[in-house]
């Protein structure tokens, strides 16, 4: 994923998911990083710094893009704020960046954090307290222009 | 010894494999290496094309982009199957095209199954660069920069945290298997020499909390591997010592690390979400219900799960020793290349090097049966373990193979 990195040419600029970005294996295409319309409202969320899981008339949250509520089998599913109140249910603190374009970030985070709404959401994590993130830490949401040029939800650890 | 009427009801009767090398001077495409062990197995079998009624592939190969791939083979190899597939779960698709041919086989569809696997991608693409998109979702995960062993270490993270094991048991797994690969001349840490539990943690955090030594390396090259399938009373005939199909098992949960936190309610993760129970579980369970055995009767078993925690997971859920002990079993020896269960016995994922998917770990298996192992010989194998990964920690296929009808 060489090539144009937003981040050095446009700082800040949240940039526009409908214009997608191609994921290159080498010189095969794989497809494009964009929203589809199952998950157009998720990423109208993003936007809005707003992190919305799917809420379904049962009461059960689940993400991503779920349209069948594995509970319940309702497909009534709606877009619904998250609080954005969590923990660190797992991570990886990653030393080997997967392209070119996280070299200057490594080391950093990724990893699963448990939503006061019961989801457990992949994302970065960032280290926002003294000690180094760890299971069970307190985290709550926040939103960073990627490596990849994208704003995407994060979560911050905190006391 | 049971009842099970797919348990022993069919055997495999021949079973070869083509490999290709980065190296070598003229690369090799997967077709190639497929049409060669194909090729190899017409003609040790005496059973040819025409004979072939049912053909089964494992997913297409990346590096062999192609829509409905087992047609590609089929035409390739001038077979006409009555009923053909390709199938994707992952790792676990290779031990699933044996699956499917023991139904068709059984259903009375055909007489011989063709099962094919293989995978050239380590010589035509950047598998370390495009691994995490491969394996990621694309949308919700992968925009955070994930790498394949990140992926796989969320579990890792848990593992340790819910059973306390250590970084120095996982490593055990490496240290072992590095010492079957000495003796396998196509392992791609043969000439590497033996390597100790200080040199795993020592070695270079990749993504914590696997080090170097904790991740499988790529195969340096490809692997095609295939196999004939008959009813067990043909094989007899034809073989003069069929390996039977003693039972198998599948279990498929998730695709996406993220994803598997929602498979609550279903077996392996009935009484809650899980990192670190998985589908193998339940399709070994099925595995040895059918074949009417237990783990100890099993003398072989490999796995194709590329991290050191992985195996140890993978030796609980298999069966050889109880949930959280994985690390206690291999510190005691349990699978101690002197003396301990014969497990990964080619140098495993971590020492041969992973190619994918694919059925050359059958292969090592029935090679051992029949007294023709390229690596380190076992003395009286009579039952073998099989299991295939593939996703993170998402598909499962387990295969019980016995030399006894
Ligand atoms: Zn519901």
């Amino acid at each position: 994923m060489k090539g144009n990195n937003p981040m050095n040419e446009t700082p800040i600029k949240v940039p526009d998911w409908s214009a997608g970005k191609k994921v290159m294996v080498g010189e095969l295409f794989l497809g494009l990083y964009q929203p589809s319309p199952e998950t157009t409202g998720f990423w109208e969320g993003v936007k809005r710094r707003e992190l919305l899981f799917k809420h379904c008339e049962c009461g059960q949250f689940h993400h991503p893009r779920r349209m069948l509520c594995s509970v319940c089998s309702s497909q009534k599913l709606s877009w619904k704020k998250s609080t954005g109140i969590g923990s660190v249910y797992s991570f990886s603190e990653i030393h080997r960046a997967p392209t070119p374009e996280y070299a200057q970030t490594v080391p950093y985070t990724v990893g699963l954090i448990e939503t006061g709404e019961g989801v457990h959401f992949f994302c970065r994590i960032d280290q926002g307290r003294k000690t180094p993130i760890a299971i069970g830490d307190k985290a709550k949401l926040d939103f960073r222009v990627l490596e990849s040029g994208y704003q995407m939800p994060v979560f911050i650890t905190h006391d | 010894m049971n009842t099970h009427k797919l348990a022993r009801s069919c055997a495999i009767v021949g079973i070869t494999r083509a490999i290709g090398l980065k190296t070598d001077k003229e690369k090799k495409t997967p077709l190639q290496l497929v049409v060669e062990a194909c090729g190899e197995l017409f003609r040790t079998t005496g059973i040819d094309r025409t004979k072939i009624g049912a053909l089964f592939t494992g997913r297409m190969p990346r590096s062999y982009f192609t829509l409905q791939y087992s047609q590609s083979v089929l035409n390739e190899l001038k077979i006409a199957p009555v009923i053909s597939t390709e199938v994707t779960s992952h790792g676990g698709g290779a031990l699933g095209t044996i699956e499917l041919a023991a139904l068709a086989l059984n259903a009375g569809l055909v007489d011989y199954a063709l099962c094919v696997t293989g995978e050239a991608s380590p010589i035509w693409i950047d598998m370390i660069g495009g691994s995490a998109n491969w394996e990621a979702d694309l949308q919700f995960e992968a925009p955070y920069g994930p790498t394949t062993p990140s992926l796989y270490a969320q579990s890792a993270c848990r593992y340790m945290h819910e059973y306390g094991i250590s970084s120095r048991q996982m490593a055990r797994v490496a240290v072992e298997n590095r010492k079957w690969a000495l003796h396998h001349p196509y392992a791609a840490m043969h000439k590497k020499g033996e390597i100790t539990v200080d040199d795993v943690v020592n070695s270079p955090m990749i993504a914590s909390p696997l080090h170097l030594l904790d991740c499988a390396p790529w195969f340096p090259g490809g692997i095609a591997s295939a196999a004939l399938i008959t009813r067990a009373d043909i094989a007899k005939q034809i073989c003069p010592n069929p390996t039977y199909i003693a039972g198998f098992g599948q279990w498929n949960t998730h695709e996406w690390v993220g994803e598997r936190m929602g498979t609550w309610n279903v077996e392996p993760v009935k009484k809650g979400p899980s990192m670190v129970r998985t589908g193998a579980k339940v399709a070994a369970d099925n595995a040895y219900a059918m074949s009417g055995l237990s783990a100890a009767d099993i003398n072989i078993a490999e796995t194709s799960v590329p991290f050191t925690f992985a195996n140890l997971l993978m030796l609980e859920e298999l069966g050889f020793c109880g949930e959280g002990e994985g690390g206690r079993f291999v510190e005691s020896g349990g699978i101690d290349f002197d003396g301990g269960l014969p497990f990964n016995t080619t140098g495993g994922y971590l020492s041969f090097g992973q190619s994918g998917q694919g059925l050359y770990l059958l292969k090592e298996i029935v090679d051992q049966m029949w007294n023709q192992a390229e690596g380190k010989p076992i003395a009286g194998v009579e039952n073998g373990l099989v299991h295939g990964h593939g996703g993170p920690l998402g598909c499962h296929s387990v295969m019980i193979v016995s030399k006894n009808n």
